[in-house]
């Protein structure tokens, strides 16, 4: 079993960082033909990666070891990240830590290493980009932790594997209202995390509006290729989640390498399927005002801790 | 049904109710605003029925086909026609392509564009209220926990989130929507509590909120001829000065 | 007295009523229809005060026999009349009857003065006496609930009448005065659902959950947290309706924007109809929780309504604001007397309830006069109103010494008892306050009515300042009002008992 284990942490790892270019490929593939145009094709972001990788490493004058540590910190957290959580199987050596506070807090070490890099550029772009991104993680933080902490109250724990587990013996509690606000609250902080539309746009590169991009502003070649897949991954790594918690069935509980290939192409489809629709949603949702953001996010922080007080008052027995 | 479908169904329909209720607070379009109303409306029906089929009470099952039109559908639809009223009937003509700017302030009917309280800050405070709900409704969940009473947070938040939209509002229409917001909450408190109060009060109830709400169209009709328009903030020619 | 008679007594303050809303709704389409120009018959005008006749024939008959033979029920207990009841329904009928004794003459002058129509005059033919079926039916009702329902049912009737006139300030009142009582009084219902539930648990039956005397016998049983809850819910709703802070807001707009003959009603009874409705509940909270808790709530509520009310009528400059602010602080005194709470305070403060009923409706009547006169509410352009026009200077300048309180009139009783038994009863932290605001509140009062009524006449010139005779007709109504409220000041005679009847039931013996 334990061999297994090994299997599945890699197994998760491999599939994570090999998949999330793909997946953000697929994203924008699905968009250009909502919109009717061919588009570059899935493979396009590893194209990128691979264009990039070849080309020689600069870094601004100037510039410290932030700079240069950011994008190694940012893949290597969501690495990590991916290792961590049971994506495919509850039952691996490093399930015991997978714990859910510990995971967004590696995934906020990620965003606070490239705010501090876009700082360290001392550029008017990179400030600006790091303070609105500081300022959204400010607000999206909470929302996570609460919704966090309503989705651990019906297990006791915070442990993401035992939360799943959880979720799979008792198949109704997703649609328990705990359990729906939460996903909710959760789903719109993933968008403010990923930095999708509604509240930063991937793919302008417009001074006003730029958020994410403002700050990765002054990378280029290897580095650059590096903060495009930290930020690839980041996005699989919580559509995953968001799916896992929403959706856990498939998630492997047991040992046999079998069901573990199962889990793995589920959670493939499941991705894929979150992906689809967020690209889908992108396409006729339009980006919201900086000074809206807050709005968002004080309803989906609100949802959150709707989420908590409903998991105290609204557990009957059929919860619990 | 078993009693966990039961639990699972009314935890739900309470779930629907308030989050409706916070919807209504996020939201700046009237029409929206509208409709979410009828959501409530249907899921506060959705309470009473399966408190009837679980109790197996037909004449519930009555009482919420009947809340459910109302509250569902008459009473959205004359908020809907209120609303209509303005585009149908004489509407300001267009200013002059002169005067148009483009950053002239929106000061269309249609959105609460400028609320006393902003949204943000609206939104923290309905999360206060529900938790003051939450503390203010434990004696009433420790007098006779059952699946439902222990709901009964709900229908207060609800009540205490209505009477926040009454207040932090500037649109008639708004104004109306926090009024029944607060109404279907106190029907959802007196389902949860005691399935309801004896029909013949249930009925009076129903009546009063419907003409009422009919006193306030006429109302806001009547404003738009007086004021020109349903922002309550023209409302302050009568004060003690 | 046999099951029919007792049916048809408690039947007829509502339905005669109701019949006769019917009957002008039907006219006031009629007249809607034909474009508003027909003028109405001479006798249809006085035919209003059929309704109001009727619940007075009523209310005298029950005082008859309640007082000796115990309460009167009909149709199953769902209408019941206790001594409480029947001493409101004598004031509600003895209030409409001058109220609408006074209607006539104020329809005449809207119409002179072109303010409203033949279908304006039906349609306030119409909703006047379906306000006071409603308000009976709150009286009469046994079903908390269905007392609820005819509150309620007040606040929608008197909206069109609030707003009677399309204008900014009325439209704005009528707003108002919809919001904040619907929204108010359903705190009332939230109580109310709240009592049911704690009377549901305690083992009391759907149908009788709600019935008044079976709550007010089984009370004890109620849980007293969730008591505790929905009586401070009850005490906020119909408070709101009693014009009580802190959802008074209304008050003062509605009441300077309706005709006089309605602010009279809507400032001299029904406040007190609800505040009859919070005493039913106080029965029921009292022997729940013990006296401690509603005499702390209402003491609060009455001691900042008397701040507010006397800050309000200090800086006033608008004489029918003027009378609402009163009404407001006589609401507070009579709160007061209800938070003492012994049986010779609350038949004080029930008698406060009726004198004031009678005054104020004197007061407003006459200021609709006076309205039309000068044709302004201000208070500093009302000058020498008894040289110019003795009898109205008379009659208006009388009905605010009564509502300061002044012997012979029957306020100065009762707030005398109320005064002496709070001190009796320990609660003299709650009446010295109380007592220093009501004198600020009589000196404001007086000195503005003073210089409105007093003085010489203003000069010569203008429109409206020729000499004024009210008229024998008008004058009827204001003068038995304020011999009514005289009489009960110096001998309640046979109401004595009734009043002695309905203070027990409000004191919870």
């Amino acid at each position: 079993m334990s061999g297994v284990g090994y299997v599945a942490v890699g197994a998760q790892v491999v599939v994570v960082v090999g998949g999330a270019p793909v997946l953000g490929g697929w994203m924008r593939q699905v968009r250009a033909r909502l919109e009717g145009r061919a588009g570059a094709g899935v493979g396009q972001p590893w194209r990128d990666v691979r264009k990039l990788l070849r080309k020689e490493a600069v870094t601004p004058v100037g510039t410290g070891p932030a700079f240069r540590l950011a994008p190694l910190l940012l893949v290597a957290t969501t690495a990590v990240v991916a290792a961590l959580m049971p994506l495919a199987s509850t039952r691996t050596p490093v399930s015991g830590s997978a714990d859910l506070i510990l995971v967004v807090a590696l995934l906020a070490l990620g965003t606070v290493a490239l705010a501090l890099a876009g700082l360290d550029t001392g550029t008017a772009f990179g400030g600006m980009g790091a303070s609105r991104e500081m300022t959204i993680a400010a607000l999206v933080e909470p929302t996570i932790l609460l919704a966090v902490f309503a989705v651990s109250i019906p297990v006791g724990s915070t442990n993401l594997a035992a939360i799943i587990a959880g979720t799979i013996h008792h198949p109704a509690r997703p649609a328990s209202p705990a359990g729906l606000l939460a996903v909710a609250a959760l789903a719109v902080a993933v968008l403010a995390e990923a930095g999708r539309i509604p509240v930063d746009n991937p793919a302008t590169h417009l001074e006003l509006t730029m958020v994410h991009e403002a700050m990765v502003l002054e990378y280029a070649g290897p580095d650059l290729a590096l903060v495009e897949l930290g930020s690839q991954m980041r996005l699989a790594v919580l559509l995953g989640l968001l799916g896992s918690l929403a959706a856990p069935w498939g998630t492997a509980t047991g040992g046999s390498l079998p069901l573990l290939g199962l889990a793995l192409v589920l959670l493939v489809v499941k991705t894929a399927l979150l992906g689809t629709l967020l690209a889908a949603a992108e396409v006729f949702w339009a980006k919201v005002r900086l000074f809206k953001v807050p709005e968002l996010l004080a309803g989906s922080f609100l949802l959150a801790l709707l989420a908590v007080v409903a998991s105290y008052f609204l557990t009957g027995e059929a919860v619990r | 049904m078993t009693s966990g479908a039961y639990t699972q169904l009314l935890d739900l329909a309470c779930g629907v109710l308030l989050l409706c209720a916070v919807v209504v607070l996020w939201q700046r379009e009237l029409a929206v605003l509208v409709r979410v109303l009828a959501v409530q409306g249907a899921a506060l029906a959705a309470i009473a029925a399966v408190l009837g089929v679980h109790e197996r009470r037909w004449g519930l099952l009555v009482v919420a086909a009947g809340v459910g039109v109302l509250r569902a559908g008459v009473l959205p639809y004359l908020l809907r026609r209120a609303l209509g009223a303005r585009t149908g009937g004489a509407a300001d003509p267009p200013p002059p392509a002169a005067y148009r700017s483009p950053y002239r302030e929106d000061v269309s009917e249609a959105r609460e564009t400028r609320p006393v309280v902003n949204v943000a800050a609206s939104l923290v405070t309905a999360a206060l209220l529900t938790l003051l709900a939450y503390a203010a409704a434990r004696p009433l969940v420790a007098l006779h926990p059952t699946p439902a009473t222990r709901a009964l947070p709900v229908g207060l938040a609800v009540v205490l989130v209505g009477f926040f939209v009454l207040v932090a509002r500037r649109r008639a229409i708004a104004q109306v929507v926090g009024f029944l917001t607060l109404d279907n909450g106190i029907t959802a408190t007196a389902f949860l509590a005691a399935s309801g109060v004896p029909p013949i009060v249930e009925l009076g109830v129903s009546f009063d909120v419907l003409l009422a709400v009919l006193v306030l169209h006429v109302l806001t009709t009547r404003m738009r001829a007086a004021f020109g328009g349903t922002d309550l903030d023209d409302l302050r020619e009568l004060s003690d000065r | 007295m046999t099951p029919t008679d007792s049916a048809l007594l408690l039947t007829a303050p509502v339905a005669v009523p109701l019949a006769a809303a019917a009957a002008h709704a039907v006219a006031w389409r009629r007249a809607a229809a034909s474009g508003g120009t027909a003028p109405g018959h001479r006798l249809t005008q006085w035919a209003g005060l059929l309704a109001p006749a009727a619940i007075l024939v009523s209310a005298v008959v029950l005082a008859a026999s309640v007082p000796s033979h115990g309460p009167v029920t009909a149709y199953g207990r769902l209408l019941r009349a206790d001594g409480l009841s029947v001493w409101m329904l004598l004031v509600v009928g003895a209030v409409a009857l001058l109220a609408l004794a006074a209607s006539p003459g104020y329809l005449a002058g809207e119409r002179a003065a072109g303010h409203t129509d033949e279908a304006g005059a039906q349609r306030y033919h119409a909703l006047v006496p379906a306000f006071l079926a409603a308000m009976c039916l709150a009286l009469l009702a046994a079903n908390l609930g269905v007392v609820w329902v005819a509150i309620e049912a007040t606040t929608i009737v008197t909206a069109f009448l609030v707003g009677h006139r399309h204008t900014r300030t009325s439209v704005e009142a009528a707003w108002k005065y919809v919001v904040i009582c619907s929204a108010g009084i359903a705190l009332a219902f939230l109580g109310t659902v709240l009592v049911y539930y704690a009377a549901r648990q305690a083992g009391v039956s759907e149908a009788s959950a709600l019935d008044w005397p079976t709550l007010a016998a089984r009370a004890d049983r109620l849980d007293p947290a969730v008591t505790r809850l929905g009586m401070a819910l009850v005490v906020l709703g119909f408070g709101a309706k009693a014009g009580l802070v802190p959802l008074h807001a209304w008050l003062p707009d509605a009441h300077s924007q309706a005709p006089a003959p309605v602010s009279a009603l809507m400032s001299g009874v029904l406040p007190a109809v609800s505040f009859t409705a919070l005493l039913r509940f106080k029965v029921i909270a009292d022997t729940a929780l013990g006296t401690g808790y509603t005499r702390a709530l209402l003491a609060a509520v009455a001691l900042l309504t008397l701040c507010l009310s006397a800050a309000l009528l200090l800086a006033q400059r608008d004489y029918k604001r003027m009378l609402a602010y009163s009404s407001m602080e006589h609401m507070s005194v009579i709160a007061l007397g209800a938070a003492i709470g012994s049986p010779a305070v609350m038949s004080a403060a029930l008698l406060h309830i009726a004198g004031h009923g009678l005054a104020k409706t004197v007061a407003f009547c006459s200021s609709g006069h006076i309205l039309r006169l000068r044709g302004t509410t201000r208070i500093g352009r009302v000058r020498g109103l008894l040289a110019q026009s003795p009898a109205l200077g008379a009659v208006f300048g009388l009905a605010v010494v009564a509502l300061l309180g002044m012997p012979p009139f029957s306020l100065f009783a009762s707030e005398v008892g109320i005064v002496r038994g709070g001190y009796a009863g320990g609660l003299g932290w709650a009446v010295s306050p109380a007592l220093a605001l009501v004198l600020l509140a009589f000196a404001a009062l007086g000195y503005r009515t003073g210089r409105m009524v007093l003085g010489p006449p203003q000069p010569a010139g203008r429109p409206g300042d020729a000499p004024h005779a009210l008229g024998a007709v008008a004058a009827a109504p204001l003068v038995a009002g304020l011999v009514a409220c005289a009489a009960l000041g110096t001998a309640l005679g046979p109401l004595s008992d009734l009043l002695s009847a309905a203070a027990a039931i409000t004191a919870g013996r």
